[in-house]
């Protein structure tokens, strides 16, 4: 990478992606994160493993914090975070506290030279080299849905569901205690891991038979035997639940909060000229939406409404072809990888906020926060 | 001493945190207790953990902080060791010479698939090491996924390429390039805009009218041409991956399937097949030395070799300050009945120490605040004899702006202070082995024993009357101790100055005793 390690300086940027469940973490201008580690921090006091963002006091979240980007810097990144540049990826809609400690820890403590903070949604169109497109990120604890339209971020459409991970592992236990497994084989890592190893999305038309119950129910994909090998058992996981777990991702209630629902609902919230192209452009990004056949059932989903539900075939009109993006690499660091892009650029000098200008007013600069943007400035 | 289990004697830092004496540093300089939360962090050096090679930063930094020739398992993590096979080498006479070249410089590094050695009735039967990856652990073998065994054990192994590196390159290259089209642009905006403050204004700044003049004059184009940043952009597609109908009759194996643990470790391509499981580069290791965020003093410098285990500098606070460590307490404890506890306190200084045990912090040396303070001031200064003499203040940009937290006063018991002072002999380690002979000296009535640097002594307290049972009682005071500095902060000075410190300490003396019913 002879051309931009002139452009770059000495000490490429760090890039942080502090997920609910993962952290993503390397540095700018590599095609990949170094490390995807649980975000998780063992306290020193008592050694008990923990995640990192369940805390009560915001004294607590600065300790834990510290304790956990210090293993960041001194185990997996093998440096020290003294006068780096960072670049970190944030949720838009993410909790303020958050946010201030983190600089705080990463300004005070560390004593960073500057951060650059950029949503996920956005950055993570940039790994594609288009400008407009309908972004959906399934995380951990939730699904956001946010069309971008030619870079910009259309806020009024923002949509999002709690339905992600954590509700995923919270139905396979579900299901997997109504036959008869003891609930304290169930921990979360076991439960992550029967998802990520043998559930997958089944096809519309199965989904529907299973709902409706009856007689011809179609058979179910073979049942698998998991192993739990610290506890010496074996939890047999039945092929019904191998497919239908992720059915509450597309359960078709009056609620109509579906993800189908939501991708379509968050396009009508956007302007009549922008929503043919949001349609022909759907990125999805996200640990969560790595699973085999999600792409496909939404498809089938989102054509589905678009042709038969009375309320979108009212609004939506003409041929109308749902099409979706390709992530490069996986999409569980898609963000991260945006963030990489970025602080490769030029940006990561003249966007960020650097050290002087934080210590001054002890506060980021928040798009929400009307002292930021005030038109004549002050 | 409490050997794994958390030490019931705690020290508070002067950030404020409890911890046991053997996680604190004391500053020599400041002088205080620092604990690993208010100390900078730095990176020393890096070695490979697994063949303890020194690896210089920025060979660490150009190979991603990986060693070159250690890997780990894909499956378990744990390290990979290269085990030696022999194949039989089928060679013909006349061939052997061209053949031996390559055995001979193995920088080939290319399997060579064994013959059947009965292919040629001429052929000389001789064998050849050929290497391959094995896990002592998991029993996975780099055969396990088929990459062909080596003919050295280190140094050929193949990288697994990145798949999308160089559409990453370009849109790393597009991405530059329009920030730097930005910046001109915006550039040029300001140029326009604020034109230049001259006696005589004139059109041709404003409107850059020159340039295109003297251009025109040359004879190039009137227009600047412009690069303009170019990327084919990602394409969305109606075509979806569907799911396999296999998926619905097949039985399903777990054992062919990666854990999310394996999928992490391998993050650029994340394989969910378990035949597409890579050895991994082993990570570095790093060798740390500490800081004083105050006077920017070294507490911590290991040695720079890795297979060594020793520091240059080591200001651990277990060699500066008094130990205290419970022996035991008289009685079971019961709320609101007095009580009395043994401590044990060590000196392990090379002079002797006056300690006082007080319930209300004793006032702050008014010398030693003055000298810090100072101190800390100048410390930047008078690195540079030129900047002393012109007197600009380079102030260093350490961070001393870490809020200090107020200690967590958590004890629960009242404390009876010792009634005078007592003084703890230096260390000497030769006077460990002398015989022990009880002199008949006069002590104060709570020293119950005392032999060389140790002496114990009897404190008494009450817990708080309205402890509910079986909770921790604390027992917190302040001890304050003369310590002798051997290091001054001003250079005119050169004999050991004293100092009368004092840290507050904290006994988790234990429960209180079940109510009896």
């Amino acid at each position: 990478m002879p051309i931009y390690e002139s452009v770059m300086q000495e000490k490429p940027p760090i890039v942080l992606d502090i997920g609910n469940a993962y952290t993503k973490l390397g540095f700018a201008a590599e095609a990949y994160p170094r490390k995807i580690m649980p975000t998780e921090v063992v306290m020193t006091t008592t050694g008990v493993r923990k995640r990192l963002l369940d805390y009560d006091t915001q004294e607590e979240l600065y300790d834990q914090l510290v304790d956990f980007l210090q293993t960041i810097f001194f185990k997996h990144l093998l440096v020290s975070p003294k006068e780096r540049k960072f670049v970190l990826v944030e949720n838009v809609f993410g909790p303020t506290v958050l946010r201030e400690t983190l600089a705080r820890v990463l300004f005070v403590h560390f004593d960073v030279s500057s951060v650059l903070f950029v949503p996920v949604h956005l950055i993570a169109l940039s790994t594609l080299a288009v400008p407009t497109a309908l972004v959906v990120d399934i995380g951990y604890s939730e699904t956001s849905v946010m069309p971008v339209f030619c870079g910009v971020q259309i806020m009024a459409a923002f949509k999002d569901q709690s339905y992600g991970g954590r509700a995923i592992h919270a139905e396979i236990r579900r299901q997997l205690v109504e036959t008869g497994v003891k609930e304290s084989l169930l921990t979360e890592s076991v439960l992550e891991d029967i998802k990520v190893r043998a559930c997958f999305v089944t096809t519309m038309e199965r989904a529907q038979a299973f709902a409706q119950g009856g007689e011809d129910q179609p058979t179910a994909a073979p049942g698998v035997d998991y192993i739990v090998s610290d506890n010496d058992a074996v939890i047999q996981v039945p092929g019904v639940l191998r497919e239908t777990v992720y059915e509450i991702m597309f359960e078709d209630s009056n609620e109509r909060d579906s993800l189908a629902h939501l991708i379509l609902r968050s396009i009508l919230d956007c302007t009549l000229d922008v929503r043919r192209a949001l349609v022909e452009s759907v990125f999805l990004v996200g640990g969560g939406s790595m699973v085999q056949g999600l792409l496909a059932r939404l498809r089938q989903e989102l054509q589905h409404l678009l042709a038969k539900d009375p309320f979108y075939a009212e609004r939506f009109h003409g041929e109308l072809q749902f099409k979706f993006f390709n992530a490069i690499g996986k999409q569980n660091f898609t963000a991260w990888l945006g963030g990489a892009l970025c602080g490769a650029t030029d940006l990561i000098q003249t966007r960020s906020l650097v050290k002087e200008t934080y210590l001054k007013s002890e506060h980021v600069p928040d798009w929400s926060n009307l002292c930021d943007n005030r038109p004549t400035g002050s | 001493m409490s050997f794994m289990q958390p030490s019931p004697v705690k020290y508070a830092c002067s950030c404020g945190i409890l911890n046991p004496i053997n996680k604190l540093f004391f500053c020599r300089h400041c002088p205080k207790l620092h604990c690993g939360f208010c100390v900078t962090h730095e990176i020393e050096s890096h070695f490979c953990s697994n063949c303890l090679e020194n690896i210089p930063s920025t060979e660490a930094r150009h190979k991603k902080n990986c060693c070159a020739n250690c890997f780990d398992c894909p499956c378990c993590q744990h390290t990979l060791s290269a085990r030696a096979s022999t194949v039989p080498v089928v060679r013909k006479s006349e061939e052997s010479k061209d053949a031996k070249e390559p055995k001979d410089g193995d920088s080939t590094g290319e399997a060579t698939p064994p013959v059947p050695a009965s292919s040629k009735p001429s052929a000389v039967p001789t064998t050849k090491k050929m290497y391959y990856l094995s896990c002592l652990s998991c029993r996975w073998t780099t055969r396990d996924v088929g990459i062909p065994d080596q003919g050295v054990a280190t140094g050929t192994w193949p990288d697994n390429e990145c798949l999308y590196q160089a559409r990453f390159n370009a849109l790393v290259e597009y991405f530059q390039a329009v920030v730097l089209q930005e910046k001109q642009e915006k550039l040029e905006f300001m140029r326009r805009k604020a034109p230049k403050q001259h006696k005589f204004p004139s059109l041709t700044d404003r409107t850059g009218l020159t340039v295109s003049l003297i251009r025109r004059q040359i004879g190039w184009n009137d227009k600047v041409p412009k690069a303009k940043a170019v990327i084919t952009p990602a394409e969305a597609t109606a075509e979806v991956e569907e799911l396999p109908a296999s998926i619905f009759t097949e039985q399903l194996n777990l054992r062919n399937v990666t854990t999310i643990a394996q999928r992490h470790s391998q993050p650029a391509d994340q394989p969910t097949a378990v035949g597409s499981l890579y050895p991994q580069r082993r990570s570095l290791w790093i060798k740390r030395s500490l800081r004083c965020r105050q006077c920017e003093h070294n507490l911590i410098k290991p040695e720079y070799h890795p297979t060594s285990i020793k520091y240059r500098i080591q200001l651990f606070a277990s060699y500066h300050v008094p130990e205290v460590v419970m022996v035991r307490c008289e009685q079971p404890l019961v709320p609101g009945k007095s009580n009395a506890i043994l401590l044990k306190l060590t000196n392990p200084t090379m002079y002797d120490m006056t300690i006082r045990l007080l319930t209300a912090a004793p006032p702050e040396d008014p010398q030693l605040s003055a000298e810090t303070t100072r101190a800390v001031k100048e410390e930047p200064i008078s690195s540079s004899p030129l900047l002393k003499t012109v007197g600009i203040t380079l102030s260093r940009q350490n961070s001393t702006r870490e809020v200090k937290r107020e200690v967590l006063d958590a004890s629960n018991a009242e404390i009876v202070p010792l009634e005078s002072e007592f003084v703890l002999s230096q260390r000497d380690d030769s006077k460990e082995f002398d015989e022990y002979v009880q002199l008949p000296t006069e002590e104060p009535k709570f020293i119950v024993w005392r032999k060389g640097n140790k002496v114990l002594v009897r404190l008494q307290f009450t817990p708080d009357a309205e402890l509910p049972s079986s909770t921790d009682v604390i027992l917190g005071f302040f001890m304050q101790y003369t310590y002798v500095n051997t290091v001054t902060n001003a250079p005119e000075k050169k004999e050991p100055t004293t100092h009368a410190l004092h840290s507050r300490v904290f006994i988790t003396a234990g429960a209180t005793e079940e109510k009896a019913n």
